[in-house]
């Protein structure tokens, strides 16, 4: 009991530093809705490192990627090479969409893509910023429970779930609504700092209290279960699935609306570049949380998990002989993830719905800058809770949902790649290659057999990419620029 | 200047696409396989560690390879 008491305190300790460091991120911060949203489009090498690494590490790293290892072996590497390769993407078209973000002023993907392909009444922006928020609300809830599931594992069922989400939820809101991405970005080199210690002593802690070091555990499951540590893995993931869950997923990478927005907010196109050549380095943090799932193979043989989320919780909680205070650091780690992936889910959120579907309603259009700016801090409030209460009711079709909708956002790709790159991407080969796509992958996802055993999005992506590179060949003439080229400059 | 123009020259891609490549089928099939442990991990898993790393230098290289001349847009 006593430990449970030290465990809760050390983690509410660490929840405190954090709001503190959120709030106070809000001095000195003028009051723009750019301000707000993309840091005044000034964010430096540091905080834009730790933005994008907190980003793509949410709850996942700590309870999903763990639990790939222990189930499966060996194709839970996907994670890191997808990782690593995303940045390629990134490299390539995000100094273009930052420099064309400042000289028009986008804010937002629907934004960027509506310019190039303009549509009447703005249809495919209030497409996308319907789907995008279809796929983030899920996603964020999915971090929110999963900060509840670790308080209440973590300290024995002294913070129940219901608690602890709510903490973790609670937190995040309140510094996303004080200081926008500011106070996110600060709180997410705090929490990202913590992750990075915390994984690897975890994952070193735990190789070597249970086998004597890190080689030694991997000798002892290569003795005991080989199949774990070479493709195929545990349970048989061919080379076609693997190979393209890692090319769609280091594709689809820039297409998530928080990730792609924050290239807006760069101080400049060097500073982008700068982040990238370091960012691969971010993805070693999963190699310790996988060695805890590599242990898990062995350690938990003669009783399987239910859920193989859960395999990271149980051996350091459960089953290593870990001192109180070190849980209650871990504790803190994990949830580090799980919020500082959170904040930036609601920020975007909420930016998305005021500016891709709020200001195109006739009630709002054309609102000042100060009135987008209230709705959109209102927004991450409604959006958290709004999160909040899905993760307590739990329905069973969010993670669907969310692939689903993000299966959509993905096949944005193609047209965005026209639109920078290609001279004759024309508007009627975008949407058509997108509606193409986007039924292929759902019809997948929603249980056709993928050819070749391929992942459904990147089906969906090759057909999108024949259709509007077809379509556009037959429908429009060489021109002078690519869409994104042709773009007016900004009044 | 009115758009992005300048395309990434073909040694990088080259050198980006080779990374995806041995990350992927086919290029990780010469990897599979458990021997020789390499820092305690299996060839495999340090396999996917080493291609992070050479696609880090990669960058690095890239980096000090663009022109300079790209001021601040502000």
């Amino acid at each position: 009991m006593t430990d449970s008491l030290l465990i809760t305190g050390i983690t509410l300790g660490y929840l405190l530093i954090v709001l503190a460091v959120g709030l106070r991120a809000r001095r000195g911060q003028g009051s723009s809705l750019e301000g707000y949203v993309a840091g005044g489009r000034h964010m430096g090498l540091l905080v834009l490192f730790f933005i994008l690494g907190a980003e793509i590490f949410s709850a996942f790293a700590f309870l999903g990627a763990p639990g790939w290892a222990y189930s499966k072996g060996a194709p839970a590497l996907y994670i890191i090479a997808y990782l690593a390769l995303a940045v390629i993407v990134w490299w390539l078209i995000a100094p273009y969409i930052s420099r064309l973000g400042r000289r028009h002023g986008f804010l937002t993907q629907a934004e960027f893509l509506t310019a190039c392909y303009p549509t009447r009444g703005n249809l495919l922006g209030l497409f996308i910023g319907i789907v995008s928020v279809l796929a983030m609300i899920p996603y964020l809830t999915i971090q929110i429970a999963g900060a509840g599931m670790l308080f209440e594992a973590a300290t024995s069922g002294t913070i129940p779930f219901w608690l602890g989400s709510l903490l973790a939820c609670g937190v995040v809101a309140a510094y996303v609504y004080a200081s926008g991405l500011q106070g996110i970005g600060w709180t997410n080199l705090v929490q990202g700092v913590m992750m990075v210690v915390v994984a690897w002593f975890l994952g070193l802690a735990t190789a070597d209290q249970f086998f004597g070091g890190v080689g030694e555990m991997f000798r002892e499951i290569q003795r005991e279960a080989p199949e774990y540590l070479t493709m195929p893995g545990a349970n048989g993931m061919g080379w076609g699935a693997f190979s393209t869950a890692i090319l769609v997923s280091a594709l689809g990478c820039v297409m998530w609306p928080h990730i792609f927005m924050k290239f807006y907010s760069a101080r400049s196109e060097r500073t982008l570049k700068r982040v990238f050549v370091l960012y691969p380095l971010y993805s070693y943090l999963l190699i310790p949380l996988l060695i805890i799932g590599f242990a898990g193979v062995v350690l938990l043989k003669d009783r399987p998990l239910d859920s193989p989320d859960q395999v990271l919780l149980t051996l350091v909680v459960e089953m290593a002989n870990f001192p109180a205070w070190l849980i209650g650091l871990a504790l803190s780690g994990a949830l580090a993830a799980a919020m500082s992936t959170a904040a930036n889910l609601a920020h975007t959120s909420a930016t998305i719905l005021v500016r891709d579907i709020g200001q195109h309603l006739p009630s709002l259009r054309g609102m000042g800058d100060d009135k987008a700016l209230r709705l959109t801090r209102y927004g991450v409030v409604a959006i958290s809770l709004a999160a909040y209460l899905l993760a307590l009711a739990n329905p069973g079709s969010l993670v669907a949902l969310l692939l689903g909708a993000y299966g959509i956002v993905v096949q944005l790709l193609p047209m965005l790649l026209g639109a920078l790159f290609w001279r004759r991407a024309s508007r009627t080969g975008a949407f058509a290659g997108l509606a193409i796509g986007a039924a292929l992958t759902l019809y997948f996802q929603l249980g056709g057999n993928p050819p070749f055993d391929w992942h459904a999005g990147f089906c969906g992506l090759v057909a999108n990419a024949i259709v509007f590179v077809g379509v556009s060949l037959a429908a429009s003439p060489m021109t002078q620029h690519t869409p994104a080229e042709a773009l007016s400059p900004r009044s | 200047m009115n758009a992005p123009r300048k395309l990434p020259s073909t040694g990088m891609l080259i050198y980006f696409a080779v990374c995806a490549l041995a990350m992927i089928w086919p290029g990780a099939l010469v990897a599979n396989r458990i021997e020789p442990l390499v820092m305690g991990l299996p060839f495999f898993v340090f396999w996917y560690v080493a291609w992070v790393f050479a696609l880090f230098v990669g960058l690095v290289i890239a980096y000090r390879c663009e022109p300079m001349e790209e001021a601040d847009d502000d």
